[in-house]
């Protein structure tokens, strides 16, 4: 789901820029101000492993395939503001040192990727408040993926819109097309971070001893996540 | 590092260089949700405005390396960019 260059309208590039930029700064502060010196190494091996995880792209059908984002992971293990962070890293790595997703969509990549996937995902995770570990693992995953997508699939739509055709997609095929798609894909995202998750607590449950549903701080819940 | 994180790196890397085995056989030739919505709407790819130095490789060996070269940049820049914040805020914390 990275955008490349050349795909959306100026303006919708600014618009993504100017509301990624301020979440993020404000999540790096979060971090920095509560984060345990013993979580870093945990953290920077997690960030470095999604970035392997999504290179790995699984086939979805009809000749499309799709690739763990892995914010929900990061939301699970390190919080919002955590997996913010991480996130951000990994697609700026991407970006400049790859060629993944445009220098000029960076902003909305981060936008899309960074900060509205975990947002969606820690949202699922406060609904269900620690209950039914492995439904809300993947139901936040899953919606994560959706929510994402949903706002690629605007940005396309409203960079048609703006610039009468010369970018973008046109918002009545934009919009099914990439639900479509992504619905099938965060199945896959889904499997996947409830997999991971219930490996973790089995081998690692020291790992799930964070926030399932705290998005607002890095301090561990008092009840441990086991699934 | 402590023992248990060497752990996880080396069985990272070794769980990737296996997945990466069913990318080539199932999935390298085909684009994500993005790619393949474009393609269906005849919308290409504009020219890069930047141009990376790497690239994820277009056979199992290239993307073992670049992912490992990739794994080792971000888990550095990552500790990198801690130890940086932590003495940031040592020195400050002493003055």
């Amino acid at each position: 789901m990275h955008i490349p260059d050349g795909l959306m309208d100026p303006v919708v590039l600014i618009i993504g820029w100017l509301l990624a930029l301020p979440v993020i700064a404000y999540a790096i502060v979060k971090v920095d101000k509560t984060i345990d010196e013993k979580k870093v190494p945990f953290m920077a091996i997690l960030a470095a492993g999604i970035f392997i995880a999504q290179m790995l792209n699984f086939p979805v059908g009809g000749g499309t395939t799709g690739h763990l984002i892995g914010a929900t992971l990061a939301v699970i293990l390190l919080g919002v503001y955590g997996s913010v962070v991480i996130m951000t890293v990994i697609l700026t790595i991407q970006c400049l040192v790859f060629g993944d997703g445009g220098i000029t969509a960076l902003g909305l990549n981060l936008l899309n990727m960074a900060v509205i996937a975990p947002f969606a995902a820690a949202a699922v995770l406060l609904l269900f408040k620690g209950r039914a570990k492995n439904a809300s693992t993947f139901s936040a995953a899953w919606l994560a993926v959706f929510m994402a997508a949903t706002a690629c699939a605007l940005q396309l739509s409203m960079s048609f819109d703006l610039s009468n055709g010369e970018y973008g997609i046109e918002g009545i095929i934009a919009i099914p097309t990439m639900l479509a798609w992504h619905a099938l894909i965060g199945v896959g995202e889904g499997i996947i971070t409830t997999g991971i998750v219930a490996f973790l607590a089995k081998v690692s449950p020291e790992t799930l001893k964070m926030q399932l549903g705290r998005p607002d701080d890095m301090e561990p819940m008092a009840a441990e996540v086991t699934v | 590092m402590k023992r248990k994180y060497v752990g996880a790196i080396v069985g990272l890397v070794l769980m990737f260089a296996i997945g990466l085995v069913g990318f080539y056989v199932f999935s390298a030739t085909s684009g994500d949700g993005l790619e393949s919505t474009m393609e269906e709407n005849g919308v290409s790819e504009g020219e890069p405005v930047w141009s990376a130095p790497l690239d994820y490789g277009d056979d199992y060996g290239g993307s073992l390396v670049m992912g490992i070269v990739g794994f080792f940049l971000i888990l550095s820049l990552m500790l990198g960019l801690y130890l940086r914040a932590r003495s940031r805020k040592r020195s400050k914390q002493s003055n």
